[in-house]
């Protein structure tokens, strides 16, 4: 698996000098060979750690000192009291997950992750909309139950 | 003639008076007030009045919010012993929202903008007391927190 089993600063090359580490093994080098031929499938790979972009470009991590302070403006709402309506009036799944994203809106905010911060208060909303979706969903479907077929009064309410 | 007003944005929101600037806070107050008055008029302990819990009723588990109804019913019409037998959670969030709808209410007044968030600790603990309460609900020792 050695992508680069020729190139020239394979130490598999220079280690064996003049010979061809391709050649079938002769009598007397039988003994070193088999393993000369399967060390060059981790030599041959760390050049390929060395030209990754990303390890030499610290940009990412210089807005570091950033975080850890809140930042200074109006911080995005977190939609949690549609949460809880949505949680003890109509959906608890989606009520569940709105909280977890409005908790997250705050602990963002506060470590000075302002794009985080902003990034859950966008999911929070769109989850506060799918309850209110659904609770409107839930509504309809049971005048539809009761209007249409009429089992209305076989079902208890909440 | 009366020139038509155009929708009020943010800046609006900022600039015009008091009442401009909390026509959705006292909106809010009485779309809540007018539901709660449904809510005591319209008794949620006879079956048929109110859909059935969805999750309830898919699941035949006890959800956090079940007995939200029949304890806001019983709230308005001032039996709070009867209202923490139906949803304990629902008895304790309702003030909670009281004091957070005053607070909304004088920073529109007052014009200052949200700055501080609440601690996301907080948070995680309601999400955490939401869960409990809803499993131990359900649990045969947790009856007495049934609805």
């Amino acid at each position: 698996m050695s992508q680069y089993p020729g190139q020239p600063d394979d130490p598999q090359r220079s280690s064996n000098g003049d010979q061809d580490p391709y050649a079938s093994p002769s009598p007397q080098t039988h003994g070193g060979q088999p393993p000369q031929f399967s060390k060059p499938e981790p030599y041959g790979q760390p050049p390929a750690y060395g030209q990754p972009a990303p390890y030499g470009q610290p940009t990412p991590y210089g807005q570091a000192p950033v975080y850890g302070q809140q930042p200074v403006g109006t911080p995005p709402q977190n939609y949690l009291v549609w949460a809880i309506l949505s949680t003890l009036f109509c959906c608890l799944p989606l009520g569940v997950v709105s909280i977890v994203f409005a908790a997250q809106v705050n602990s963002k905010w506060s470590a000075g992750d302002v794009a985080g911060a902003q990034d859950a208060a966008e999911k929070a909303k769109k989850f506060a909309m799918w309850s209110a979706i659904a609770a409107v969903a839930v509504i309809v479907l049971y005048v539809l139950l009761i209007v249409v077929i009429g089992v209305g009064r076989g079902l208890t309410s909440p | 003639m009366v020139v038509p007003r155009v929708s009020a944005g943010p800046d609006d929101a900022v600039r015009g008076g008091w009442a401009s600037r909390s026509a959705v806070p006292l909106a809010t107050a009485a779309s809540a007030v007018a539901a709660l008055a449904l809510v005591a008029s319209v008794d949620p302990n006879e079956p048929g009045h109110y859909p059935t819990c969805p999750f309830l009723a898919l699941t035949g588990w006890f959800c956090p919010g079940c007995g939200s109804l029949r304890a806001l019913h019983a709230l308005a019409h001032g039996d709070v012993r009867e209202a923490l037998a139906r949803n304990p959670l629902m008895v304790l969030t309702v003030p909670v929202l009281v004091v957070w709808w005053v607070g909304w209410l004088l920073r529109t007044v007052r014009a200052h903008p949200r700055r501080r968030v609440a601690p996301a600790w907080s948070i995680w603990a309601l999400l955490v007391v939401v869960i409990a309460f809803g499993i131990v609900r359900n649990l045969p020792g947790g009856a007495f927190l049934a609805p």
